[in-house]
């Protein structure tokens, strides 16, 4: 699985942190990584890691800054995006199942480095559900 | 304040519960659904909301369901409106300090009573600093323009409705 990562300045840390978790541990996945140097801002970062995934790029992201709300707000402003922002595992599992969540972000400033290793395995360790969830994704993607 | 209020079926309790609240702060309450605990879609009631934020029926909305996420990222889909998930008052302050959110969201099976509770109130007594104005115009700018149909229009579901009503979704 292909994963893409972005951060802003104040999640730059804990993106790199991840990165090293996610390559190192032999989980199989292939990161790929649109902030060597920190974006801008947490706009330009999300929207990196939004189109990556959109132009089926990578499979999933996640995307760092410091309350992570930020970048979940600015990508889920794109059309077919849902972003989520997570700060606990049981989001991170369920916003696969339900959502499909093309994207998670996480907030630096909040969520500390041993939950966010949950947090990104919960989220990657899950497949959609499809069957009733489904329509609510059609209805999402409607929206522009 | 006027404040729009929805949900999805799986947290309706806690919905009425926020209502209860807010109205006993003085605040008037306009909830879109839904009201009980049928099986419904959290995007209807996330449209619902930003439709009155963005005509400035209300002055904030509130959107919960299981996670948040599904009601919150539709909500966000609306042109003049920014749409918080946060799960602490510390990202709500945040929300509305920096990002001029005007739609606060949480996981109303996730986030206990009484921090949903605190999250409300932080996100209504917080205001807006005005330091951010480059950053909030660059979010709105993200996706400037909208589906012409989604605005204020009550049949804007009709079809996927029709479909779930034939059984074309399930699991």
């Amino acid at each position: 699985m292909k994963i893409a990562l972005a951060s802003d300045k104040a999640g730059f840390e804990l993106k790199n942190y991840i990165k090293s978790y996610l390559e190192n541990e032999g989980k199989g996945y292939e990161i790929v990584d649109l902030s060597e140097e920190p974006a801008a801002d947490f706009v330009d970062s999300s929207v990196a890691v939004s189109h990556a995934v959109l132009d089926g790029k990578t499979d999933r992201g996640i995307m760092f800054d410091e309350y992570g709300t930020g970048s979940a707000m600015a990508s889920n402003k794109i059309h077919g995006m849902v972003t989520a922002n997570v700060t606990e595992e049981n989001t991170a599992h369920m916003t696969t199942q339900h959502n499909g969540a093309k994207a998670i972000a996480i907030g630096a400033g909040i969520v500390g480095k041993k939950r966010a290793e949950s947090i990104v395995d919960e989220y990657l360790g899950v497949e959609y559900a499809g069957g009733r969830h489904q329509i609510r994704l059609d209805m999402l993607e409607k929206l522009y | 304040m006027i404040i729009a209020l929805g949900n999805d079926h799986i947290v309706t309790d806690t919905k009425i519960k926020i209502s209860e609240m807010l109205k006993a702060m003085g605040h008037k309450v306009i909830d879109v659904g839904t009201y009980d605990h049928s099986r419904t879609h959290y995007p209807i009631y996330g449209l619902r909301v930003a439709n009155l934020v963005r005509d400035g029926k209300a002055d904030y909305g509130v959107v919960l369901c299981g996670t948040g996420v599904g009601i919150s990222t539709a909500a966000d889909k609306n042109q003049g409106v920014r749409a918080a998930l946060v799960a602490d008052t510390t990202t709500a302050k945040y929300a509305k300090e920096h990002l001029n959110a005007n739609v606060i969201s949480f996981g109303g099976a996730v986030v206990g009573e009484h921090l949903c509770e605190e999250i409300v109130k932080t996100f209504l007594a917080a205001d807006y600093l005005g330091e951010d104005d480059d950053l909030v115009k660059k979010i709105d700018a993200v996706e400037a323009k909208d589906n012409p149909d989604q605005h204020d229009n009550p049949h804007f579901y009709d079809h996927e409705m029709k479909l779930w009503d034939e059984g074309f979704y399930h699991d």
